[in-house]
């Protein structure tokens, strides 16, 4: 079960290459090079791969406006997910869909999304099509703490629990939704609780340790894969950037943003192999230099690619 | 006249609920359950009663629910500390409340959040309510019944000889320094991470030192209770050498290590612990769980090691108090005669 | 053969679920009880539940589940009981089903069936009776389809459920027991076609769904007086048929337009607009409108009766265009 050095390499490198896509988007966006809206994941890396570390093929995952994350967690292109936010012809959507509709159907990453929320009730069904088809894939909702307060969320789990869906809701509770801090959104902290509610498995788990969230992911896809149902599990994280790049953060404190800085999920697994004798100082930075060297391609990718052409607007609209 | 309460809004929510078939202890239950404490230690008139803050707002949420109904005249206080929602929380509140003087600290949680008081409380008496996961320590008792104890020993009710017992507990050496506790049991195990902290794997389990054993427990304390039964005041724990499920171990002990986890754990070898004893951890690098939790993580190249001491925490021990109380006739009233009718 | 609306959909259900095991059917009450109006009736006996899933009452679970399995593969029908609760799903449909291919680059496909219910007539009043046709209209992404006779529900079901595209199919709960001919054996009827009901030289009446019955009615009673009506059915809104509507209106030269909707912002000022963009010249008198009144559809009989379009208000209408 416990996953080999490997595999642990593999986790530290994805962990690493969100973080440095992450960061080259927000000087990018700065700078005005990029268009629209994006909400960045850094700090948050350990949810999305100690969760897509544990998927198959067949696996389905629903993700949130939050969402490159989970895109390269699942094993996404960072040249085509970085020509996407761009708005080049050359992205996984053509351009169309942008930071907030990044998706990847062929990897089974049923898109970002610009409502929040909306990806609890998609993954179910998509959980759903796997049962029904009985290919042993399950299906992930990411979410965050703002849309367990939404009717999605209820309805989906209740609908999960009473199909028994292989179905795992991971809601990364990152504290604030939007601006509202989580003490003035819900009148509970812990939103595994609510799986009380729906007579199905609900735990907390400290999410900015990858491990942690790997071995609670393992064992709720186990679980779902044994048709035993959905679980919801609870990742506490947070995150470092605002809400939205420009989002100055008048709700929340520097000194608190630079208390959860000191429990980067990064650093934290980096030193637990080193000191682990794990991996080696020389092999970490040596991924370091590779992930920094395949972001700066992605973005050269990105930028050389062109823009859609105008043709493009009203295609795509209907299938055949 | 005072008494603290520390309550884990974290407690009750591990992976346990997945791994094994442990139930979630929702936070406003736990709200709950402290409401009743103070309406026991009230009605006892105890003059203060310590919270420690925490993300939750127990305090602030347990008077809010009692403003309407029922006037306390306890004082209710938050201790002034900034807090991290880690477990040091409960440590430092645990000292702080030790220095106000309180009479004992009520907790509520399960083995891992009285390991933490304890390391704050000093000499301070514990009174431990369950709701965690694995609760050897605490005990399962309605929140009235736990505020009336409380209150017998704060006011004065009952003495503290008559209420108090001592516990024992592991202390746990780094490379010859104490580097943390356990009340219940110290686990070895072939790991590498803390991970999402339960113990639920037996085959990674390597060597268990315990200060109870008993079958009627769920945890690692039941491995131990499998092999024989140690009470909580007998002078004695013990060390069991765990064998891999493929070896040849010739005993093996059928023992339920998490809520509805009845696992086969094959042991190689076990022996009494005297106090003062201190044995060795075999393996190097490991993760060493303390009370049912992945704690420790012993890198290559360091030694640890593990002590049995007589000197854990004091706990008050409900039963006996309410008893005590009981006999003295502090629960009786007797209603005056009017005058001239004999 | 001769069969009811209600029978036909449910024979185009059995159809499909029968040829492609991708076919299932969810939604309220749709299996033991066999729907609110027994459309599905008979299916969970012979599919199983399955493939005949009974829903909790949460429409947003149903459709959004449903869109969820159509990308990851499967082929969805869903049962809105009424089509007043699509607000309570409205995002699943709008946001998500009507706009995922394009916005994933055309790279998912959706192929969604929503049915649901409209119309007034039962009593069900204000939340269980309104025609909210024109709001998927304005839905890139969406096909709109509205069948008013059992045939043409069975030959259009069978081809919703085999488009790629989400699709929502807006029965009339007062079509359920009308009867009519139904062909033998499999067979489909495009979306975009028009249906022209009755051929007529002097007007060209465009109704919809229930009202295409109404039309009907009035076209007779003015054939006794001379005027020849052609009764045109555009059976589908999303897409739509504009050369049918375009030649019956260059033949005729007037254009009455009847939906059961409120007439502020509904189908038929769609309909006027691309006659004034591409048939202007064709018209001899101004378009009319015959729908009903900006108002929410009242509970009372006679005033329920009065907010429907009636043959006599359509008879009106065309009479005024001479």
């Amino acid at each position: 079960m416990a996953p080999n050095k490997e595999e642990m390499l593999d986790m530290y490198r994805k962990m690493l290459l969100i973080r440095e896509f992450e960061e080259t988007v927000a000087n990018l966006f700065s700078q005005g090079q990029i268009p629209g809206f994006v909400h960045l994941y850094v700090g948050e890396e350990a949810v999305a791969v100690g969760v897509c570390s544990n998927l198959g093929d067949k696996d389905y995952i629903a993700s949130t406006h939050r969402g490159h994350g989970h895109g390269i967690a699942r094993g996404a292109s960072v040249e085509k997910m970085m020509a996407e936010i761009f708005g080049k012809i050359d992205g996984y959507c053509k351009g169309k869909g942008g930071s907030m509709h990044i998706a990847a159907v062929e990897l089974g990453f049923l898109g970002a999304n610009g409502i929040v929320g909306a990806g609890l009730p998609l993954a179910a069904g998509a959980a759903f099509a796997n049962k029904y088809l009985k290919n042993g894939g399950v299906a992930v909702c990411f979410f965050g703490d703002g849309a367990s307060n939404r009717a999605t969320f209820h309805e989906a789990l209740n609908l999960a629990s009473i199909w028994k869906l292989p179905v795992i809701f991971v809601c990364e509770n990152n504290m604030y939704g939007i601006s509202m801090s989580q003490e003035r959104h819900q009148n509970i902290n812990d939103i595994a609780d609510r799986a009380v509610a729906y007579g199905i498995p609900g735990v907390s788990v400290d999410g900015n340790d990858v491990m942690a969230v790997y071995e609670a992911a393992a064992e709720a896809i186990k679980r779902a894969r044994a048709g035993e149902g959905p679980t919801l599990i609870e990742c506490k994280t947070y995150r470092f950037r605002g809400h939205f790049e420009g989002d100055a953060c008048v709700y929340r404190s520097e000194e608190e943003v630079n208390e959860w800085k000191k429990k980067c999920p990064i650093q934290r697994f980096g030193t637990s192999l080193l000191e682990m004798n794990i991996a080696s100082r020389e092999e970490l930075d040596a991924i370091s230099a590779e992930v920094k060297e395949q972001i700066k391609n992605a973005v050269e990718f990105a930028r050389k690619s062109p823009y859609p052409d105008v043709s493009e607007l009203t295609t795509d609209v209907y299938c055949d | 006249m005072s008494v603290g309460i520390i309550a884990n809004p974290a407690s009750g929510k591990d992976i346990r609920r997945l791994v094994a078939h442990a139930t979630v202890f929702d936070n406003n239950e736990k709200a709950n359950l402290i409401r009743r404490i103070l309406l026991g230690l009230d009605s006892l008139g105890v003059r203060r009663v310590w919270f420690m803050p925490d993300y939750f707002g127990f305090y602030q949420r347990v008077l809010d629910s009692l403003a309407g109904r029922c006037r306390l005249a306890l004082e209710a206080r938050l201790l002034d500390m900034k807090i991290n929602a880690s477990q040091d929380d409960s440590r430092r509140a645990a000292e702080m409340m030790a220095a106000a003087g309180v009479s004992c600290i009520i907790t509520l949680g399960g083995d891992g959040t009285n390991r933490v008081v304890a390391k704050g409380a000093g000499n301070i008496p514990l009174l431990p309510v369950s709701t965690g996961t694995n609760n050897v320590f605490p005990v399962m008792v309605e929140g009235t019944v736990a505020g009336l104890a409380a209150g017998l020993l704060a006011t004065g009710a009952v003495e503290p000889e008559e209420a108090l017992q001592r516990t024992k507990m592991l202390v746990i050496y780094i490379n010859g320094r104490p580097a943390d506790i356990a009340l219940i049991d110290a686990v070895v195990l072939a790991d590498r991470f803390t991970g999402s902290r339960a113990v639920w794997d037996a085959s990674k389990i390597r060597q268990i030192a315990a200060t109870r054993g008993s079958t009627a427990c769920i945890g690692i304390a039941s491995v131990v209770g499998g092999l024989r039964h140690i009470g909580p005041a007998e002078p004695c724990g013990m060390h069991v050498i765990v064998g891999s499920p493929t070896g040849d171990a010739a005993v093996s002990v059928r023992a339920a290590i998490g809520p509805g986890l009845i696992k086969r754990v094959p042991v190689v070898a076990y022996h009494l612990l005297q106090p003062g004893q201190r044995i060795q951890v075999l393996e190097s690098p490991c993760v060493i769980a303390l009370d049912g939790e992945r704690e420790l993580r012993i890198n290559a190249g360091d030694s640890a090691e593990i002590e049995l001491s007589m000197e854990g925490p004091w706990v008050v021990d409900i039963d006996r108090t309410l008893a005590a109380a009981a006999a003295r006739g502090v629960f009786r009233e007797h209603r005056e005669r009017p005058a001239g009718n004999k | 053969m001769e069969m009811t609306y209600s029978q036909a959909i449910n024979a185009a259900l059995r159809e499909e679920m029968k040829r492609d095991d991708t076919v299932y059917i969810l939604g309220e009450d749709v299996g033991i009880f066999g729907g609110c109006f027994g459309v599905t009736a008979g299916l969970i006996q012979e599919f199983g539940p399955e493939r005949v899933l009974d829903t909790p009452i949460s429409e947003t679970a149903i459709v959004g589940s449903a869109v969820g399995a159509a990308a990851a593969g499967l082929r969805p029908v869903a049962e809105i009981m009424f089509m007043d609760f699509m607000t309570v799903c409205m995002d699943e449909f709008f946001n998500q089903a009507a706009k995922m291919r394009y916005m994933f680059g055309g790279k998912v496909k959706v192929p969604l069936t929503l049915r649901t219910v409209c119309g007034a007539g039962l009593g069900a009043a204000a939340q269980h009776s309104q025609s909210l046709e024109a709001w998927f209209t304005h839905m890139p992404g969406v096909k709109v389809v509205m069948p008013s006779t059992p045939a043409d529900a069975k030959g259009l079901l069978v081809s919703s459920i085999r488009d790629d595209n989400p699709v929502i199919f807006i029965e009339h709960k007062m079509l359920y027991g009308v009867t009519g001919e139904v062909p033998e054996g499999e067979y489909t009827i495009p979306l975009g076609k028009a249906d022209i009901k009755r051929e007529g030289r002097d007007v060209t009446v465009v109704a919809t769904s229930l009202m295409v019955h109404r039309a009907l009615v009035a076209a007779e009673t003015l054939a006794g007086e001379g005027i020849e009506v052609e009764v045109v059915d555009p059976r589908t809104l999303v897409p739509f048929d504009k050369e049918t509507l375009l030649q019956s209106v260059e033949k005729t030269g007037r254009l009455v337009i009847v939906h059961e909707a409120v007439k502020n912002s509904g189908f038929g000022a769609e309909i006027a607009a691309i006659v004034a963009e591409e048939g202007f010249d064709f018209l001899d008198a101004p378009v009319k409108r015959v729908a009903a009144p900006f108002a929410p559809v009242p509970f009372s009989p006679p005033l329920e009766a009065a907010y429907v379009p009636s043959e006599e208000k359509i008879i009106e209408a065309i009479k005024s265009l001479f």
